[in-house]
């Protein structure tokens, strides 16, 4: 028997409230922008560099791959700019020409466009292009070896590989403060903290972000890091040093919310986030890889599908 | 019509970012600088991450650039990259670097040390000589 409740609506008229998904992308950009203009401030040109062919050809392999299926453009949506830029913001500003056109490549063709174009990928794109990128020239990514021309007059080494590779003793000259202000080497945008942490209030006043998978994802970090720290504090580092390092808050805010790659329901949303918050410090903790934040995310990801069938919520129903 | 507003606003923002990509890339691209900050050495058994601004500037351990850079003796406005006599993996041979100023014939005692030598020699030596920094390899090398 159909429930016919569940198949009532509203009747007309009804109103557009002028939402589409254009604004949700201006609006993240919007978000995005103030960290990647700290990062553009800090390594001058050579990160104007990065922003400016990420945006500029993650737009284009977006017109190209319009142009090889056939479908009317979908370049002014903003998608295809708001990929750029995050991409841009977890590189190195010392990033080959180069290593952004390839990077743009498997974002938008290999992540988005093969399964469909945008709400079709099964992965976030960036994640899944930061994973390819790392797994194919560590050394690029690598922000000891690419930032070795700088000096900001703060630690210049990469918090989670000091952290990594000789232990707690190597990050004591690491100040809360300083991870949250930005006064640490990184990618051009995600050092800092507070502009991102921003972004992303912002974000979720405005509702274009989910606050279940941002808070989830960073309680999952939480309380994962101070299982270890509670278990050995001389091996692993405390919960707040993970959340203010590395992708943690890049993948919090603008790497996990993504649309497509993340679940609907509220449960589902809360375990999705915990999973990926969990996986980051499992992998940053006893893996080999030096930030865990975007493998974490593809296995998020991957789980989503299977997340989304927790009591799944009618569409279209009314309360 | 908002579409197409959007579209040639994407077509106005591709030119304008690849403008500004090409001449970041090129004519502003920023040079390394002369006297290195930091140096990354690549070696089989990991990366060491060297800071050299550390142990050459003023504010820190203050090491004059010969105690280090021990040829050419007279010149001090030319000193070279370590790696370009210390060859990695190379040792008693004779580097091309050395016929630059010397006849082969000249050189009498052709044995260079190979670079992990040399380096390890240099770093651990001195680090050994004054107690402090480190000298184990996990200290440095990092995979």
């Amino acid at each position: 028997m159909i429930d016919r409740k569940k198949l009532v609506v509203s009747h007309a008229p009804f109103w557009h409230n002028g939402s589409s998904v254009a604004e949700r992308h201006y609006n993240i950009l919007f978000a995005a922008v103030p960290a990647a203009a700290l990062g553009c401030f800090r390594y001058g040109i050579p990160a104007i560099g990065v922003v400016s062919f990420s945006i500029a050809f993650a737009i284009i392999w977006e017109w190209v791959m319009n142009l090889a299926t056939r479908q009317a453009p979908t370049i002014g949506d903003g998608s295809a700019a708001l990929t750029g830029l995050l991409l841009a913001m977890l590189l190195p500003a010392t990033s080959p020409w180069w290593l952004v056109v390839v990077g743009t490549f498997l974002a938008i063709v290999i992540g988005k466009q093969i399964f469909g174009g945008i709400g079709s990928n099964p992965v976030n794109m960036v994640a899944l292009t930061i994973a390819i990128l790392s797994l194919s020239w560590q050394g690029h990514l690598d922000f000891n070896e690419a930032l070795v021309n700088y000096d900001f007059g703060f630690p210049m080494v990469y918090p989670l590989a000091q952290l990594k590779h000789f232990g707690t003793a190597a990050i004591g000259s690491f100040s809360y403060m300083d991870l949250l202000l930005g006064r640490q080497i990184g990618g051009i945008g995600a050092p800092f903290g507070l502009a991102l942490i921003v972004g992303g209030i912002y974000l979720i006043l405005r509702g274009f972000i989910r606050w279940e998978i941002v808070i989830s994802f960073l309680a999952g970090i939480f309380v994962t890091a101070m299982v270890f720290y509670g278990a050995n504090a001389e091996k692993f580092a405390d919960p707040l040093f993970h959340l203010l390092t590395g992708y943690t808050l890049m993948g919090a805010i603008f790497l996990a919310t993504d649309d497509s790659s993340s679940p609907v329901g509220f449960i589902p949303m809360l375990i999705y986030g915990a999973v990926g918050g969990f996986m980051t410090v499992l992998i940053r903790n006893i893996g080999i890889w030096v930030d865990g934040v975007v493998l974490a995310i593809l296995i998020a990801n991957i789980v989503s599908p299977l997340l989304d069938k927790i009591r799944p919520k009618v569409m279209g129903e009314v309360s | 019509m908002a579409l197409k507003t959007e579209i040639k606003i994407a077509y106005g923002v591709v030119i304008y970012f690849l403008f500004v990509g090409i001449l970041s890339y090129t004519v502003f691209s920023a040079d390394s600088p002369e006297t290195p900050i930091r140096v990354m050495y690549k070696s089989a058994t990991g990366k060491v991450l060297f800071d050299h601004k550390t142990h050459s500037g003023d504010t820190g351990y203050g090491l004059a650039c010969k105690d280090c850079h021990h040829h050419p003796m007279e010149d001090d406005t030319d000193y070279r990259a370590c790696g370009q006599c210390h060859i990695p993996g190379k040792a008693e041979s004779l580097p091309k670097s050395c016929l630059e100023c010397h006849d082969a014939d000249e050189i009498e005692d052709t044995e260079m040390l190979n670079s992990g030598d040399a380096f390890h020699g240099q770093c651990i030596g001195c680090h050994q000589e004054f107690g402090r920094g480190p000298v184990d390899c996990a200290e440095c090398h990092v995979k």
